[in-house]
């Protein structure tokens, strides 16, 4: 059995992020890059499965410009089996539904009996691309997982909602996508690391798929977020809470 | 800049196994002065021993900045801690070069940190000046008989092995010492008390002796003769590792100033809005970068095959000398807090100072850059 798992190169969780000044995005200049973290919990739950013997194969997946060959490197790293390259020109940009549309191609290209994939990246944070990959596929979907079960051919899946947990059961082949509090990723040895440099690596592109990626959606312009007017004030007692907040207007 | 992504995913796995395995253990190991077995065999399943040992060695074959990198970020966490992870380097640097296959064989439990290993070379007469060492080994048949004492040797109470430099030529000066691979388990192996130090406590230090230990033939490192030349042969990556150590000491006291002064109230101020304060940060981080700076340009110089004698030994002294300095400006911003146990950076300006001491003092490495001026000029 094959996993495929897409890992997104994003912006790293602990760079603060600044708007370049014409307001046409996010200043990516010498920005340090990382794989997202959700992707990162999708890839190790997937390298578990093979290390229980239930599955044969992990495949990580990403799309974008060279550079993220460094971020499949990682993935090869952590334990992958293979990589696969969908090369995009740098600085193309693409949406949610291409790259579904890109995931399905390969899918279907590679047979594949379980996408396991990050609940969102954290740089755009849409969390659509397994939702609508599963719907191109016409497969079972669980999203948000916070415990994934693999019993013969079908999947128990843990997810969590706004209101607790919810146990799904559902029949291979499915998109599960990973939450938080699925794992917590190894990290990578430093022989894994030397050796994936020299692992090889798949590339495709678009064409070869026969997938159109021209965005459907258009970014028209992006602003940091107002500052904060006021820094935060330590209050003494609930008393004190309270009558600051009247004093601000906002408890009457 | 000059790192490569390869570079920095090294460097980031050993920030976050700092912050998240050693930096949380350091007051306590320091308290306890215990040697962290447990941290050392996680360390061991992340390849982070023996990281210069080539691949078909069975290390992971990073070159001397990578090393560099590793240190400062684990020393971050606690010296203690690098210091191990330098020691081994240094050990198994050895072994790669002059070992028989044979002794490499041992390599995989020393990386794997399943035989310690000591460095022995400092005696009560021969600190500086190894030269003066006493200890001996005699030929016995095909074998060496090993008589003598060490002391001060890192890992001496906990070591199963040591690599031992002995006098095999009692009349050829420099040119009459070799080095000996020891199961200090032998008889004859007496171990000292461990010694209580003023920092890097959780680093278990202490004296040999050796009284009539045989050694068989195969105990011998590279050539006869050739011991002190084979040991001035790894000085350099030594350096760069304990320079690095002493960034990353320097660079936690930052980390711990600069928080402390954003937190930190008087004269219903943060004490980081003070000019006074801000300027002990700025110097702080001007030096630790200065010193990186250097520490990765000696690293680069082994790494490109160049003469690193004179940049290794300005690394070691100034990365040294500004984490004493530094940290202590660390314990100024914390005020009365930082003198107090408990507080990091109380911990830090203790670790800071035995790096001016070993892996040569910072006399010495004084000696040797004004050596090297002398033979080579002002650009050599
Ligand atoms: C915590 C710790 C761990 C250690 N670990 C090890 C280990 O694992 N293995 C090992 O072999 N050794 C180890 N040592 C020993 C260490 O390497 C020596 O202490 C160091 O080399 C200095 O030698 P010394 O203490 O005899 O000082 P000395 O050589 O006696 O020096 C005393 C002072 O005189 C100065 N001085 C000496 N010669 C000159 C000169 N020519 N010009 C100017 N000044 C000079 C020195 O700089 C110093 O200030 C360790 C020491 C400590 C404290």
């Amino acid at each position: 059995m094959k996993v495929l798992v897409p890992v997104k190169r994003v912006v790293d969780y602990s760079v603060r992020v600044r708007v370049k000044a014409d307001g046409s995005g996010i200043d990516l200049n010498g920005v340090k890059m990382s794989m997202n973290p959700f992707d990162e919990i999708a890839l190790e739950e997937a390298i578990r499965l093979r290390e229980k013997g239930q599955v044969d194969d992990v495949t990580a997946l990403s799309i974008g410009p060279r550079t993220v060959q460094d971020t499949l490197r990682a993935a090869l790293a952590m334990g992958a089996d293979k990589a696969v390259h969908i090369e995009l020109p740098a600085d193309t940009p693409i949406d949610s539904l291409a790259v579904a549309k890109l995931l399905d191609a390969i899918v279907r290209e590679d047979g594949y009996s379980l996408v396991l994939l990050g609940k969102q990246a954290i740089d755009t944070d849409l969390g659509g691309t397994g939702p609508m990959l599963a719907g191109l596929l016409r497969w079972p979907q669980a999203s948000f997982a916070s415990e994934l079960t693999l019993i013969d051919t079908h999947l128990r899946v843990v997810t969590e909602t706004d209101s607790g947990l919810r146990t799904l059961e559902l029949p291979l082949p499915a998109v599960v996508s990973a939450d938080l509090r699925l794992n917590t990723p190894r990290y990578a040895s430093l022989p894994n690391i030397m050796k994936a440099r020299s692992r090889p690596i798949t590339v495709r592109t678009p064409a070869e798929l026969g997938v159109d990626v021209t965005p459907r959606l258009r970014q028209r312009a992006v602003s940091p977020p107002p500052a904060r007017a006021k820094t935060a004030i330590r209050v003494e007692s609930a008393a004190d809470l309270v009558r600051s907040l009247r004093a601000e207007g906002a408890l009457k | 800049m000059y790192l490569t992504e390869l570079h920095e995913q090294v460097r980031d796995l050993a920030r976050q196994f700092s912050d998240e395995v050693i930096r949380p253990a350091a007051e306590a190991l320091d308290h306890d002065e215990r040697f962290p077995s447990e941290i050392y065999d996680e360390m061991a399943k992340l390849g982070l021993f023996g990281i210069g040992v080539p691949e078909a060695l069975g290390g992971p074959g990073f070159d001397s900045l990578t090393y560099a990198l590793v240190m400062e970020e684990l020393s971050r966490g606690y010296a203690s801690v690098a210091d191990q992870c330098g020691l081994v380097e240094l050990i198994a640097t050895l072994l790669v070069r002059h070992g028989t296959k044979e002794q490499q064989a041992l390599l995989g439990d020393i990386l794997g940190m399943r035989t310690k290993v000591a460095y022995c070379i400092t005696e009560p007469e021969a600190g500086s000046d190894v030269n003066g060492i006493r200890t001996t080994a005699e030929r016995d048949g095909t074998g060496w008989v090993l008589n003598g004492g060490k002391i001060w040797i890192h890992n001496a109470p906990v070591a199963d092995l040591g690599f031992v430099l002995a006098r095999t030529d009692k009349s050829a000066g420099h040119r009459g010492m070799s080095i000996f691979v020891v199961d200090l388990h032998a008889a004859g192996v007496e171990r000292g008390p461990k010694e209580h130090k003023m920092g890097q406590r959780a680093s278990q230090v202490g004296a040999l002796n050796f009284t009539d230990v045989r050694l068989p033939a195969t105990a011998r490192l590279g050539e006869e003769g050739r011991g002190f030349h084979m040991m001035m042969s790894v000085l350099d990556k030594g350096r760069v590792g304990i320079a690095a150590l002493a960034v990353g000491i320097a660079q936690a006291g930052l980390e711990a100033a600069l928080d402390y002064a954003g937190t930190r109230k008087q004269f219903d101020r943060t004490i980081g809005e003070f000019q006074g304060v801000q300027f002990l940060l700025a110097d702080m981080a001007k030096d630790i970068e200065a010193a990186r700076l250097l520490v990765h340009s000696a690293a680069s110089h082994i790494d490109r095959g160049l003469d690193a004698t004179k940049a290794c030994s300005m690394a070691k002294c100034f990365a040294a000398d500004i984490a004493v300095a530094r940290t202590a400006d660390a314990v100024q911003v914390f005020g009365g807090s930082g003198y107090i146990r408990g507080f990091e950076v109380e911990r830090l300006y203790r670790d800071a100072k035995i790096c001016q001491i070993y892996e040569g003092t910072n006399q010495i490495q004084r000696v040797i850059i004004a050596r090297e001026l002398m033979k080579k000029g002002a650009r050599g």
